[in-house]
């Protein structure tokens, strides 16, 4: 309770958790709001926003409606960066606290992937997994996630270095616990909060890696996605270019709103961790 | 018979590049129901020593026999199988837990691990373990951090005996308790040896505690055995260097009662 | 004997996540200058908020009563100038990235006014005083190069450097082991003697305080239960808790709990 209450101390939590609030009920109303496909033609091709109120964002070269497909495309943002981000905090939880438990060789050469990893830039290594795979949602999703799960390896096995040596550990080794399990039970939960911490950053860079992607072409094409409304949009930006400025805002504002949420809940169980 | 039987352990550490003994050939032997106690100033290795017995750490050189086998020979599933004999009670019952546990959770793993009660049966095994170590059945529910440090140690010493074992090692296990706690958890520690027949290993820094609680006492200095005998004939009359300067540095209490 | 300070009806209270804690209340008692005054009690007793409220070292959130009045020719002493601390875990009272010497001399510097080069001198005489083996090279030394009892030792000099009135050592050898508590104890007691300071030796452990001390003063649950000569305390407690604390400590003639007859065979 207290630790909601200082969570919410702070103007930028506020605004971050709004932000992120709004993003989520768009996400869950884009069906019932827009029913039907986003991308079927509604109107006129590049109608202005606030001419039509039935079409209040306008629509464009191809008449689609632009409010429905941000709708839509909030869903695909949020979809897939959290996906993204679940899938490298799970990866790099697990690959570090298994380096870090187990040392020796297995540390040796589980840290050595991670630098080969950590050396490709992660955004060429999702166009080179997308364009190899093709595009699809899963494949979205785990290309974004390749290039994102050594930073939370890494300090997933930083942490699990330092609890290892405690001896609550030692006496599970003691009650005969396996090895796995005091891995994974008991010191795995432990290492996490530091770990988590990094979630934000990464559920914010795989929004922006999503949005790029399908600014390549390279996105899911059945699905509506910021990334490729702006890429849509450019073509015509002398002429229309709230075509990209719409989506293109909505992209900042996710992007800002999720950074200022994680940074909310890592001051206030900073606060609460001083305290203790 | 013996329950443990150690011959000449050692085991080196390097120190800015340099080796150094931690342990240098150590022999002893500990008895059914019986109580070592090892003492020494920081660094003497009885710590070493005690981790070195749990295989917490290996050994460089020596033997290690527990109940009259190899103990240094087990590993993988039978060591863990084995572990369920010996057991620790560490200094620090606060840190000896996982933050995240409860005392049901504490006391649950080893009765779960070593297969000693049906999931059904656990609850009323936890209940008469923290009974028989005088705590109230309903603190199962507890959080750890939310329990006193002298019921803590109790719930340690409870998780120690939950497997039957034949050792326990304590490990500076009442050094950090208030002294009002510290005589009950002794007492605690003496009428399970008596009930049960469990052998200790008794690590101290604290010759006065050594005096109350152990048959015999080994005192290390600089990882070698200095002197060993009748707990209260060494701390009466020490012979070693070591021992010497140990007896000189207790506090002593004179008291002038009428 | 003249009072150093005289603390009248002082109590403190924390709060810690939205409960109000008690750590003292209404402790009156007066530190005679010059005297030797041990402060015992187990965990949860106040004794450290004690050492911290007359050093004004408590946190911000503490909420005091009564009042502490200094009878010193600055109505309020300094820390570091007239009262000199030592804390436990010497570990973290030194500054794990500075030469020993020179943060003893920074005391020195700060509160006596020297310059630097008289106040390295000062910091080696300091370093003679507390017998560090070899001062010339424990001057250049980190504090991770030093063993526990050698950076109590340094800790010491840091808190003397400014020849304080008052030395306040709060569990300052429960860290370390027997014999190196000794010599610490043994080394308290000389430079107390040797500078005429008053000292404040806070204690979980009665058979120490009573190595030390003129007088002892337990504490339990954050009230004061009984003060006395140490001589009193030992031979005549008026109060059943130091009965009690007295009848738990396992001395090395103390009656042993184990029962002989049942030697395993």
């Amino acid at each position: 309770m207290s630790r909601l209450r200082r969570f919410f101390g702070t103007p930028e939590a506020i605004a971050g958790a709004a932000i992120l609030a709004l993003l989520i009920v768009m996400a869950l109303a884009a069906p019932l709001l827009f029913p039907g496909d986003p991308q079927a033609i509604a109107g006129p091709a590049l109608l202005p926003p606030f001419q039509d109120w039935s079409l209040p964002l306008g629509t464009d070269r191809l008449g689609r409606d632009v409010l429905a497909e941000l709708f839509h495309g909030a869903r695909t943002s949020l979809a897939v960066g959290l996906a993204a981000a679940a899938a490298a905090l799970l990866i790099g939880a697990v690959v570090g606290t298994l380096a870090g438990f187990a040392g020796g060789l297995i540390d040796e050469v589980l840290m050595r992937i991670t630098d080969a990893f950590q050396t490709v830039p992660s955004f060429l290594l999702a166009l080179a997994f997308v364009s190899i795979v093709g595009p699809s949602l899963g494949v979205v999703v785990a290309a974004i996630a390749l290039g994102a799960w050594t930073g939370p390896a890494r300090v997933a096995r930083a942490e699990v270095l330092s609890i290892r040596e405690r001896d609550y550990v030692a006496g599970a080794r003691v009650i005969g616990m396996h090895p796995l399990e005091i891995a994974f039970h008991e010191v795995l939960p432990n290492a996490l909060p530091p770990v988590l911490a990094l979630s934000s950053v990464i559920v914010a860079a795989a929004i922006l890696t999503e949005a790029a992607l399908s600014f390549l072409g390279l996105g899911d094409p059945n699905r509506v996605t910021w990334g490729g409304m702006i890429a849509e949009g450019r073509t015509v930006l002398r002429t229309a270019p709230f075509l990209s400025v719409v989506p293109g805002i909505a992209l900042v504002l996710t992007v800002l709103g999720v950074y200022l949420a994680g940074e909310g809940v890592v001051e206030s169980t900073a606060v609460r961790r001083s305290l203790s | 018979m013996s329950v443990l039987a150690v011959s000449n352990l050692a085991k080196r550490y390097h120190r800015g590049g340099k080796p150094f003994a931690a342990v240098d050939d150590v022999s002893f032997e500990i008895g059914p129901a019986e109580t070592l106690a090892l003492a020494g100033p920081s660094g003497s290795g009885k710590s070493t020593i005690a981790r070195l017995v749990l295989r917490l750490i290996e050994p460089d050189a020596g033997r290690i026999d527990f109940e009259d086998s190899d103990f240094l020979a087990l590993s993988g599933a039978a060591l863990r199988a084995r572990r369920a004999r010996i057991q620790m009670v560490f200094q620090d019952p606060l840190a000896a837990f996982n933050p995240r546990a409860t005392v049901a959770r504490v006391l649950d793993d080893p009765l779960r691990i070593h297969g000693i009660a049906s999931r059904a049966e656990r609850p009323r095994r936890i209940a008469a373990l923290l009974e028989r170590v005088g705590l109230d059945a309903g603190l199962a529910a507890h959080a750890i951090h939310e329990i006193s440090g002298g019921q803590r140690q109790r719930v340690a010493i409870a998780r120690a005996i939950a497997t039957r074992p034949s050792l326990i090692v304590l490990d500076e296990a009442v050094s950090a308790l208030d002294v009002s706690v510290r005589g009950q958890i002794l007492e605690l520690l003496l009428d399970l040896q008596r009930r049960e027949r469990i052998a200790y290993l008794f690590i101290s820094h604290d010759l006065g505690v050594i005096r109350a609680v152990a048959h015999r006492v080994i005192i290390l200095d600089a990882g070698r055995i200095a002197e060993s005998g009748d707990a209260r004939a060494v701390v009466t009359n020490p012979q070693s260097a070591i021992g010497k300067a140990l007896v000189a540095a207790t506090p002593k209490l004179i008291r002038n009662r009428p | 004997m003249t009072a150093l300070l005289s603390i009248r009806d002082l109590s403190v209270r924390y709060r810690r996540d939205g409960v109000e804690a008690t750590a003292l209340k209404g402790v009156s008692l007066d530190v005679e200058a010059g005297e030797r005054l041990a402060i015992i009690g187990e965990s949860g007793s106040g004794k450290s908020t004690l050492a911290l409220a007359i050093a004004g070292l408590l946190a911000g959130d503490a909420k005091t009563g009564g009042r502490i009045e200094w009878f010193l020719p600055a109505s309020h002493p300094r820390l570091g100038r007239d009262i000199g601390f030592v804390f436990q875990d010497p570990s973290s009272s030194l500054d794990p990235v500075m030469p020993v010497g020179k943060q003893i001399a920074e005391v020195a510097r700060t509160h006596l006014e020297l310059t630097w080069p008289e106040a390295y001198a000062k910091a080696k005489t300091l370093l003679e005083r507390v017998r560090l083996p070899d001062p010339d090279s424990a001057l250049r030394a980190y504090p991770h190069q030093l063993s526990g009892g050698q950076k109590q030792r340094v800790a010491i000099a840091a808190a003397i450097a400014a020849a304080p009135k008052l030395l306040i050592a709060d569990e300052a050898t429960s860290a370390l082991d027997t014999i190196v508590q000794a010599e610490i104890v043994a080394l308290i007691r000389r430079l107390v003697a040797e500078d005429g300071m008053t000292l404040l030796f806070i204690s979980h452990d009665i058979a120490l305080a009573a190595t030390l001390a003129d007088r002892i003063a337990v504490l339990r649950h954050g009230e004061l239960v009984e003060l006395g000569e140490t001589g009193q305390i030992l031979d005549a407690p008026r109060h059943a808790y130091t009965r009690a604390l007295l009848d738990a400590h396992l001395g090395l003639d103390a009656k042993p709990l184990l029962d002989r007859q049942g030697t395993p065979a």
